[in-house]
């Protein structure tokens, strides 16, 4: 009786902790998997490179600092590499398009929202933004302009013109951008929360202190009860 | 070591001055308590543990945190900023923040825990009802401090769910207009919102601790209930509360912390339940996201107020869902306290438990029609459990309670 309860409540619990919210995507295409690791450096500057000359055109990541891109040891991009990429801009700033939000607006109608927090801030996270660069299709209703009809996207109707150029890809070129999308997909979710490899790291120590603990204090509550009869 | 600790001058010293070993005997080493108390009843020192754990890390996240509307580069605000800013700059910033809107959620699940067991066992009834009520007053006010802190962020679903909610005043006749615009400080939700949420969100723990204070002493007046809810008298059937449950609440604590932990440091959006997707963009207040919903903790009310078409019978309903669980120790006029020898009782509080869970998933839910239905039928059943127990007393073949523990 005691026990089933305990168990009730230890269920209820971890039904609450490891059950995923079921949401409907609206674009309705079901998302890819992206292949990312966010402790790959490579993986990272190659998504930072897809950053810096196809996403920047128009969108800014502006809590990443050009300094960040040295100090976190996941990108580790050296200082010649940085001077080169920020040009006049302090190290200090972060990476802002050059493209002011009037000028994209005139240009694509909407503002191009910043990236910094992209995936954590979209349902589906790093594969969302992997399906999305790849998810241009042909409108079958030929009522979208070519290059603004994305599978994923909610509504169906994207601003953003087809950045990866997938639309007109041929054969030999599909693994290239694949690739790509998933570099830039692990860049995105890197920086959203640059400090997540150390969090796990430490968090690993954490688990096994508090395993032990628990364990410790569970035999000296044990011992403590063993002379109460209940 | 309590022991030599006791013996010390220095002990001596402050006893003469404070009366400390009296205090220390009659609310620890000498507070007896029954014997049988089950792990449902660890609970309640998991919520203090929070509730700590709450204030030392929203004392630092204040330190950097910049309570501002003001608009900033790309869409985002200075409140946002600097949130980011803890995120990122400030050393171990994302522990302290993680570990704040981690423990927000986990609050309400202690807390929610603690209030289903006083339930179940009758922790409410004769002569526990102003211990029951005390603990009504701390879940109101910690779900105002929770409404308030999830504001402060300044994301989508912060600036959409103040709007709504505090748009809700304006149903109430006469005065809901005027309720609504001192709250938010003009007619929209704003930068004047955003400060004196900022200033209730650091008041409200403030009170927590002085009602907590209450409730921990109208409890060490009348002592804990247990799980066959009967009187304990005998000192055979008592123990020492130390050591014996303040060994056995901090085993407690260690098994809730590797809970609280793996979710701090391994999934701390739990997948959009403790941080929500949405309150990762900017509040824009001119577009309204696809799905607004509260954070999982209120959904079940939530629920409640969308199950009536007229707003103003919403939230009258959603105020007397809240404001019954006052009058429930007198709706329940039953001489026997634990679920255990009430068996229509049993199965009703078993189905009521089911039923907020019914509700918070409805609530959480993006509205269908099926679900509005589900929604209503629950809300019925939420008040039918209170409203019926003064009937079902009458019926319920209870069955004989044990002489002693």
């Amino acid at each position: 009786m005691k026990i089933n309860k305990t168990l009730l409540a230890i269920g209820a619990i971890s039904v609450l902790l490891f059950s995923t919210p079921v949401m409907a995507s609206g674009g309705g295409a079901a998302l890819s998997h992206a292949e990312i690791d966010v402790t790959n450096q490579k993986q990272i500057q190659r998504g930072l490179m897809v950053f810096a000359d196809v996403c920047m055109g128009c969108h800014s990541a502006k809590y990443v600092t050009y300094r960040g891109l040295m100090d976190y040891p996941e990108i580790g991009l050296t200082r010649i590499e940085v001077d080169e990429l920020r040009g006049q801009n302090s190290l200090l700033t972060g990476l802002i398009s050059d493209l002011t939000i009037e000028d994209a607006i005139i240009s694509y109608g909407v503002a191009p929202p910043d990236l910094s927090l992209v995936v954590p801030g979209r349902r589906g996270g790093a594969d969302y933004i992997y399906s999305l660069l790849i998810g241009y299709v042909h409108d079958p209703e030929n009522k979208v302009p070519e290059g603004n009809f994305n599978a994923v996207f909610p509504g169906n109707r994207i601003a953003m013109p087809d950045p990866l150029s997938w639309l007109e890809h041929d054969e030999s070129e599909t693994a290239e951008l694949k690739q790509q999308a998933n570099d830039v997909a692990a860049f995105l979710a890197f920086i959203a929360d640059p400090h997540q490899n150390e969090r796990r790291a430490i968090g690993f120590w954490v688990m096994c202190f508090l395993v032990l603990l628990t364990l410790v204090l569970w035999r000296l509550k044990v011992e403590v009860w063993k002379d109460v009869k209940h | 070591m309590l022991d030599k600790m006791m013996k010390t001058q220095l002990f001596a010293w402050v006893d003469r001055r404070l009366g400390l070993e009296e205090i220390i005997k009659s609310q620890l080493t000498e507070y007896p308590a029954p014997k049988n108390l089950n792990y449902m009843w660890n609970f309640g020192s998991l919520a203090l543990l929070v509730l700590v754990l709450q204030i030392l890390t929203g004392i630092f996240l204040v330190m950097y945190y910049k309570p501002s509307a003001e608009l900033t580069q790309g869409g985002f605000t200075v409140a946002f900023d600097s949130v980011e800013r803890i995120m990122r700059d400030v050393n171990f910033g994302w522990l302290l923040r993680y570990m704040h809107a981690v423990g927000a959620s986990m609050f309400f699940v202690v807390v929610y825990m603690h209030i289903g067991r006083g339930l179940y066992y009758g922790s409410y009834k004769e002569p526990r009802e102003l211990l029951w009520i005390i603990g009504v007053i701390i879940l109101l006010i910690m779900q105002g401090a929770a409404f308030f802190g999830y504001l402060l962020p300044w994301g989508q679903m912060s600036f959409w769910g103040a709007t709504v909610i505090t748009n809700l005043f304006g149903a109430i006749p006469i005065l809901g207009e005027y309720i609504g615009q001192i709250l938010v400080g003009g007619f929209a939700v704003g930068d004047p919102t955003l400060n004196r949420f900022f200033s209730l969100h650091y008041l409200f723990p403030l009170l927590l601790v002085a009602i907590v204070g209450g409730h921990i002493h109208a409890l060490h007046t009348v002592h804990s209930n247990n799980p066959e809810g009967i009187d304990v008298h005998k000192p055979e059937e008592q123990i020492n509360f130390h050591p014996y449950y303040t060994i056995k609440d901090a085993f407690g604590v260690a098994f809730f912390l590797l809970f609280y932990c793996y979710i701090v440091f391994f999934n701390p959006q739990l997948g959009g339940y403790f941080i929500e997707v949405d309150n990762y963009v900017p509040a824009n207040n001119l577009q309204t996201p696809a799905h607004i919903a509260p954070v999982w903790y209120l959904t079940p009310w939530y629920t409640i107020l969308r199950s009536f078409p007229d707003k103003l019978m919403g939230v009258a309903a959603m105020g007397g869902s809240l404001a019954i669980l006052f009058v429930l120790p007198f709706l329940d006029r039953s001489k026997v306290r634990s679920a255990r020898y009430r068996p229509m009782f049993r199965l009703m509080v078993i189905m009521f438990f089911i039923d907020v869970i019914v509700l918070g998933y409805c609530g959480h839910s993006a509205p269908t029609s099926v679900l509005k239905v589900v929604g209503q039928i629950a809300t019925a059943y939420y008040f039918a459990f209170f409203l019926l127990l003064p009937l079902v007393n009458k019926f319920d073949r209870t069955k004989p309670v044990p002489e002693g523990i």
